[in-house]
């Protein structure tokens, strides 16, 4: 009797990504598996955002093949930003815009039903509190973001990515300048959507979170893919020492 | 321990460090050689205006038009400094040299900031073409015998007068950030309309005008070389090196003090409403936050749309010249935020591209959000030109509609085209900040007048000269080719890889 694969929710083979002469990322293949996490690795450069970027529709590969959710994104993009969350590397928020305006926006243009159209508990204003309040943001529901701090911005971005419950999370760099509440928070996001049978995926420089809420990591280097490694094999000090072996 | 500020920390830094400021602006033009070219159109231009003019015919007669423009040249020194202080005033105390974004994590002190504002004040096409009518003027009026001596005094007035703005320009802000600093402005402001318009009433503007001291330096320039023209000269050498000097003062007041205008903004709270029924509604609520609750967009209309308007209604302006307003406050509109459109969003951007949503209709809707917004200031200059001009005809109503919706149509074709062209990362937070870098603004704000000023004027001629439905009909190609323009912008923006490389740059 073999163990059953889950189906892969983001495949990608060859990615090149060029911007002019710029060659962003080189030949990138992964897959990402449903119900499981995903951690992107690397340092400064390395392709990662480039790659989120490229998952999450806004911007095409220049060749390869990526599917997300089963949409080919360079065909079909508006459905693959159907299926995905995204929480960008830098800002993701509309400046002069409260919070729940950026729902109100993501509600509309997802499509997800109001309370009044779903009934009482099960409409996008509550899961939308919700999240607010679980990422200590409620108190600030309806002041305009430019007055947020780094941190308070990051909370935002990952709440934006996570309130349409996606078949694929994509999460750049979730973790910068959060405070250790938000980093929980965003935990539980995560492990909410491998229970529910989303992929993950998860971009960062801070290996020691990533491993706390990744099963696999792939470690990405001059824009190629350079290991796909379990979680782990990246714990303690010798996963440290294997993960800056990688990185030189 | 503190010490005594020196001659280098007073003088020679920031000097020095706005030079750097300016080399480093300098190596980071994207187009060199554009930029080159546009330096040597302006001083092309410049060179014209003080040449051609002085061997027109009529130049110099001491009769006429010429002599008419000799006399009202104090007027126009009059005029420019107030266009000076408005637009100075407008933007906060100048322009940045570098982004406050950026300066942030330099020892840029705020007399550099002051000295880069200065440099910066001329990169304005209201300034330039102010300052070239002056130069034309003058040469016009004197003719070519003496004309060195009247353009040097004219060309330290320019300096003088832009330092002089600058001083007041720091100082309004350095009241406007003290506790109801706001609210004091605004009532000056006010007052000042009101003394204004008292005078207008009571038929003082001839006798004040005649009383400006304006006068006495066009008299020295007239002079030649003598010794009064170079006391004269010397004399406003000084001033202006002590008024460049001054406005340190009050930029540093103003540098120890927030913003509140920005403060109050970026801390304002917005009650929830209910969520628009379609996919267009919740993009225009959007997006007309993003630019209802911007301070620059807010001051900027607010002198764009009255400015005009108080100018229109104390002149009694006829419908034929007001025709030619809707052109104007449309064109200096866009450049508030509309030449560079999708650094609306920031940083944003990357999150809103990541909706599904058609982006022609994102498209559609950013193009709305800026032609009601214009359309809104250009509707209230009318409205205030209009108090005076009386009831208009069919011919003038209908070329002033037309001249509304021709010229509002070129604009936003024309500033969506350049917005997918040509973007640029800017945070548009500030009073002082600009969509777009100096000297890019210059070349938009140019090819916007012009091509709105010729519209505007051919309106304006049908206004007195062709019945209603000639002004239609004549609107009916402009309108179209506008449609073109725009429907090919979208098709630009439609365009993934386009799309992409807007979006990422606006969010860099």
């Amino acid at each position: 009797m073999t163990a059953s694969v889950p189906p892969a929710a983001v495949l990608v083979e060859d990615l090149h990504v060029r911007f002019g002469e710029v060659e962003a990322v080189a030949g990138v293949s992964l897959t990402a598996y449903a119900g499981q996490s995903t951690a992107l690795l690397g340092r400064n450069g390395a392709g990662k955002s480039t790659t989120m970027r490229v998952l999450a529709g806004v911007v095409p590969p220049t060749t390869g093949r990526v599917s997300v959710a089963g949409h080919d994104v360079a065909r079909d993009p508006l459905a693959v930003k159907r299926a995905v969350g995204y929480c960008p590397d830098v800002g993701g928020l509309v400046p002069r815009a409260t919070p729940w305006e950026h729902l109100q926006l993501a509600a509309r243009l997802r499509r997800l039903p109001s309370v009044a159209e779903a009934g009482h508990e099960a409409g996008w204003e509550t899961r939308g509190r919700d999240l607010l309040e679980r990422f200590e943001l409620g108190g600030v529901a309806h002041r305009v973001t430019a007055g947020f701090s780094h941190g308070m911005g990051r909370r935002l971005s990952v709440v934006l990515a996570a309130f349409h419950q996606p078949d694929v999370l994509l999460l750049d760099e979730p973790f910068d300048g959060v405070d250790p509440l938000g980093v929980e928070a965003t935990f539980d996001v995560v492990a909410d959507a491998r229970s529910r049978g989303a992929s993950v995926l998860l971009s960062t420089h801070l290996r020691e979170l990533a491993i706390q809420v990744c099963s696999s990591a792939l470690v990405l280097r001059g824009g190629e893919r350079v290991a796909t490694l379990d979680a782990t094999e990246l714990l303690g000090e010798v996963g440290a020492d294997a993960y800056r072996a990688l990185l030189d | 321990m503190p010490t005594a500020h020196s001659w280098t920390d007073l003088v020679v830094r920031p000097v020095v460090d706005t030079a750097h400021l300016v080399r480093f602006r300098g190596a980071t033009v994207r187009r060199p050689r554009v930029a080159r070219i546009a330096w040597g159109t302006m001083l092309g231009i410049t060179a014209a205006v003080v040449v051609v003019p002085a061997l027109a015919p009529g130049a110099g007669a001491p009769t006429g038009r010429a002599f008419d423009a000799l006399l009202l040249l104090p007027t126009f020194m009059a005029g420019f400094l107030v266009l000076a202080l408005v637009s100075a005033v407008a933007s906060g105390g100048g322009r940045e040299l570098l982004p406050h974004e950026q300066a942030v994590a330099h020892p840029v002190s705020p007399t550099t900031d002051h000295l880069g504002a200065l440099l910066l004040a001329p990169l304005n096409i209201a300034w330039l073409l102010q300052a070239w009518f002056l130069l034309g003027s003058a040469a016009w009026a004197k003719g070519p015998d003496g004309l060195l001596a009247l353009e040097v005094v004219l060309l330290v007035w320019l300096a003088l007068a832009t330092a002089l703005a600058q001083v007041v320009a720091w100082s309004v802000e350095a009241v406007r950030r003290r506790s109801h600093g706001v609210a004091v402005v605004r009532t000056a402001g006010v007052a000042l309309a009101l003394v204004a318009l008292w005078l207008q009433l009571t038929d003082r503007w001839g006798p004040l005008l005649d009383a400006l001291p304006t006068l006495e330096l066009v008299v020295a320039g007239l002079d030649g070389h003598s010794p009064r023209w170079w006391a004269t000269v010397a004399g406003m050498l000084v001033a202006l090196v002590a008024t460049v000097a001054l406005g340190a003062w009050p930029a540093h007041l103003t540098a120890r003090r927030l913003p509140r205008d920005e403060q109050r903004v970026e801390s304002a709270s917005h009650a929830a409403r209910p969520t628009p029924c379609s996919e267009l509604g919740m993009l225009l609520r959007l997006d007309r936050a993003s630019v209802w609750r911007a301070v620059p967009m807010r001051r900027g209309l607010g002198v764009l749309a009255v400015g005009p308007g108080l100018v229109a209604l104390a002149g009694g302006l006829t419908w034929d010249m007001v025709v030619v307003l809707p052109g104007l406050v449309v064109s200096g509109g866009v450049l508030l935020f509309g030449v560079n459109a999708w650094s609306l969003d920031g940083r944003g951007g990357l999150w809103r591209e990541s909706l599904p949503v058609d982006p022609a209709l994102v498209f559609r809707a950013r193009s709305l959000v800026m032609a009601e917004w214009l359309l809104s200031a250009a509707a209230v200059t009318v409205v205030l030109a209009s108090l005076r001009a009386g009831v208009p005809d069919a011919s003038e109503a209908a070329a002033l509609l037309c001249a509304l919706v021709v010229v509002t149509a070129q604009v936003v074709a024309v500033a969506m085209t350049w917005s997918i062209r040509r973007p640029f990362s800017v945070d548009l937070r500030s009073a002082r900040a600009t969509p777009a870098p100096p000297v890019v603004m210059v070349g938009y704000s140019a090819r916007l007048a012009t091509s709105t000023t010729i519209t505007a004027m051919v309106f304006s001629a049908l206004s007195w000269t062709a019945p209603w439905w000639v002004s239609v009909a004549v609107a009916a190609p402009f309108l179209a080719w506008s449609g073109v323009r725009w429907r090919r912008a979208q098709r630009r923006w439609v365009d993934a890889p386009t799309r992409a490389l807007v979006v990422t740059t606006v969010a860099a």
